[in-house]
């Protein structure tokens, strides 16, 4: 009898051992190219961003590779890798890497490098976006969307109100919006403002555009003083709330429904735009204000203002269960012939150098030239990088500037609080 | 008769107790190793899925901040638990907690009786309307969310519409706005969808009740509002006391709506789903399971309140 509970003792001991012994994924890397053998492996791929059928459909013939996409928020995304990540535990063959997540991801070596593993033409290719991806001396990402802010309008609406072009200052945007008001706009502007990553994005674009930053080179925060563009920036979100520039359910939007509402009709612009959301606009399927979206400029104080980058990455977490069927899936999304599918069906803009100019040229690109000249005036947000810190900065931004949106603290509060949090996040 | 006892009683005997002796003392051994047998399953599944990630938390929460994004991992001891209370953040939503904890327990106990007294005895249709009451409770929490989130919704929601054709408001109203309406509403929407399970824990409890008791005291002249008070009300307490547990610890377990409604937004920002944004979003494990494990042991210490309180006999 004795022997029994022993055993049983003994058996538990090991099962709960096992339990605390969570690292499920594998830590070693990829194997050489000459000995693949990935036909009927099955790799799950997590997304914010819906992908064509046909696309892994196609992937599939191609390579005898099963592809299942979980798609969900953005935020979602963000958490589940985090939750995932910590516990060691695996998520997904391939998932998204944005570029705020470099630091602290590459902090925690949650990611495989892939400036070795891939194709170094591809990599030489995408040398300029990838760049948002790299951080000790290894990329962690490879470029699938060019995402940067930019303006959309509505070119039926400008017109009934008189408007030949999109202003391209604030002091010309004040008037426009006037007028779209007493055209019967009633709410011209959209700018998501919920307590999302989305909802904080537009300040950081109004930042740049009113010709700011938001740290200097050693990450002081240089929005707390009245006078910087990141107070202004705040203060115009605050005015343009209060001016009824802005449905007063701004504070509660995340971009998403933004868009939704500009697509919808409305509002008449959309400040602060990716531009795969362009040719969504402008198909008639899927927005009532087709083909009437055009692309524009962000305003600026002088003329068009600075935008900044926002590109996403696919990456290969270093708990991928199937390494090889996740770089030969990387590799051929970035195809050029799949990175104009996905350009066409989900707006997706490209970041290969090569086919960027050649659909430019070719006027493949909705609004090309416009997007090419905003192009142009993309700076990055964190010239270091974006620090390993930076999910709690924009945790904390994302509170506090809604509060102040909503009224319930001041422009002043709210930006000393979150300098003060910066400054704390950055000296630990 | 114990085997304690047994054991005594053979002892005082000679050789003959003396192997009697031993083989009660074997029997004793055996039932003790069986008993314990019985009972390893249940004590390693618990140990296993309870005591165990709850000390893996609690040295969790020991840890540095920084160990989840790459920093070196040390002990800071109990300065975790100092620094989330001393969190402006974390003291919001603490007192955003009291104050749905306040308004829903409150409403669902109230309301709860109401329908309870006015369900408990027989009618017709009265499986029909339970079966409506139910519906609520039905809904995952999220999808209850995004039910009122049409009707608080600023620019088309229903509440706004309705009381602009009724010239109430001349403009759109944003509910999630203001601190004061936005938990009122977000306990209003979680009280909806808890209504229903206190409901029925009430009428289960109203049934327990014998007739007699009633039928005696209307003998004795008893009005139906003192039989209320001096016969339902304390034959209740047992029921009274379930319905309390489950409602605060529902109401501080409040997230879904929230979030479905008024997303991370301080103003309505919950004690869960400050454990949520400082673990899952900053990756800060340390702090976030500190704060889990306050939350924790201020539940538990309700519970055992609510349970010595309810659990005298009523006088």
């Amino acid at each position: 009898m004795r022997g029994v509970f022993w055993t049983v003792a003994w058996v538990a001991v090991l099962v709960i051992a096992a339990c605390g012994n969570g690292d499920s994924g594998a830590s070693s890397g990829f194997t050489s190219r000459n000995q693949w053998s990935i036909a009927g492996q099955e790799i799950n791929v997590l997304l914010p961003y819906k992908i064509p059928e046909r696309f892994l459909v196609e992937f599939t013939r191609q390579t005898g590779v099963k592809v299942s996409v979980n798609v969900t928020n953005w935020d979602a995304v963000h958490s589940k890798l985090i939750v995932a990540h910590t516990a060691k535990a695996y998520v997904a063959d391939v998932t998204e890497f944005d570029w705020s997540f470099t630091g602290q991801f590459a902090a925690a070596g949650w990611y495989e490098p892939l400036e070795k593993v891939l194709d170094p033409a591809l990599v030489g290719d995408l040398s300029r976006a990838d760049s948002a991806f790299t951080a000790g001396g290894h990329t962690y990402a490879v470029c699938y969307s060019n995402d940067y802010r930019l303006s959309l309008y509505n070119t039926n609406m400008f017109m009934a109100a008189g408007l030949r072009e999109f202003p391209q200052t604030f002091a010309e945007l004040g008037p426009a919006v006037a007028r779209l008001k007493a055209l019967g706009v009633r709410y011209p502007l959209g700018i998501p403002m919920a307590a999302t990553e989305g909802g904080v994005t537009p300040w950081y674009l109004l930042t740049v555009a009113m010709g700011g930053q938001l740290f200097d080179q050693h990450l002081e925060p240089l929005f707390a003083d009245p006078g910087s563009a990141g107070y202004r920036a705040l203060q115009f979100e605050v005015d343009a709330v209060h001016n009824g520039w802005v449905s007063p359910g701004s504070v509660t939007l995340d971009n998403g429904p933004a868009f939704d509402q500009f697509a919808a009709g409305s509002s008449a612009i959309l400040l602060a735009s990716s531009p795969g959301n362009l040719p969504t606009a402008n198909d008639p399927r899927q927005s009532s204000i087709a083909p009437h979206a055009q692309p524009a400029l962000v305003p600026g104080v002088r003329g068009p203002g600075m935008t900044f980058g926002l590109p996403e990455g696919l990456a290969i977490p270093v708990t991928a269960q199937h390494k090889d069927a996740a770089r030969v899936f990387i590799e051929w999304w970035m195809q050029p012939d799949n990175l104009r599918l996905l350009y066409q069906e989900a707006g997706m803009l490209p970041c290969r150098s090569s086919l960027v100019a050649s659909m430019a040229t070719s006027g493949e690109l909705a609004g090309g030239s416009v997007l090419s000249e905003e192009l142009a005036h993309v700076v990055p947000l964190f010239g270091q990088g974006a620090p390993k810190w930076y999910g709690q900065f924009s945790s904390t931004a994302q509170g506090l500037l809604n509060a102040a949106l909503k009224g319930d603290l001041s422009v002043e509060a709210a930006l000393r609080q979150l300098a003060a949090k910066a400054r704390e996040l950055a000296g630990s | 008769m114990g085997l304690g006892l047994l054991k005594r009683q053979v002892d005082t005997g000679g050789v003959t107790s003396g192997r009697i002796s031993r083989s009660v003392d074997v029997a004793a051994q055996e039932e003790t190793w069986v008993g314990m047998l019985m009972v390893a399953p249940a004590v390693i599944i618990t140990a296993a899925l309870v005591i165990y990630p709850l000390a893996k938390g609690f040295q969790a929460s020991l840890g540095s901040a920084d160990a989840s994004i790459g920093g070196q991992p040390r002990l800071v001891g109990l300065g975790n638990y100092g620094d989330v209370l001393r969190s402006s953040t974390a003291r919001d939503a603490i007192v955003h907690t009291v104050i749905y904890v306040a308004l829903a327990v409150t409403l669902e106990l109230t309301l709860g009786l109401i329908v309870a007294v006015a369900l408990h005895r027989a009618f017709r249709g009265r499986g029909i309307v339970l079966a409506i009451l139910l519906l609520p409770w039905a809904l995952p929490s999220v999808v209850s969310g995004v039910l009122w989130r049409r009707v608080f919704d600023p620019d088309s929601g229903l509440l706004n519409s309705a009381l602009q054709q009724l010239h109430l408001v001349s403009h759109p109203h944003v509910w999630m706005a203001s601190r004061g309406w936005a938990l009122v509403f977000v306990a209003l929407v979680h009280v909806w969808g808890v209504l229903p399970l206190v409901s029925l824990i009430l009428i289960a409890g109203l049934q327990s009740i014998p007739e007699e008791v009633y039928s005696a005291s209307a003998v004795d002249g008893a009005t139906p509002l003192r039989q209320f008070r001096h016969i339902t009300l304390p034959l209740l307490r047992p029921s009274i006391a379930v319905a309390l547990t489950i409602g605060t610890v529902w109401a501080i377990k409040i997230f879904d709506e929230i979030y479905v409604l008024n997303g991370t937004a301080l103003n309505t920002r919950s004690i869960l789903m400050e454990v949520y944004n400082t673990t899952f979003i900053n990756a800060d494990f340390a702090h976030g399971t500190a704060l889990a494990l306050l939350l924790t042991a201020v539940t538990a210490l309700l519970a055992a309140v609510y349970a010595v309180a309810f659990g005298r006999s009523p006088t």
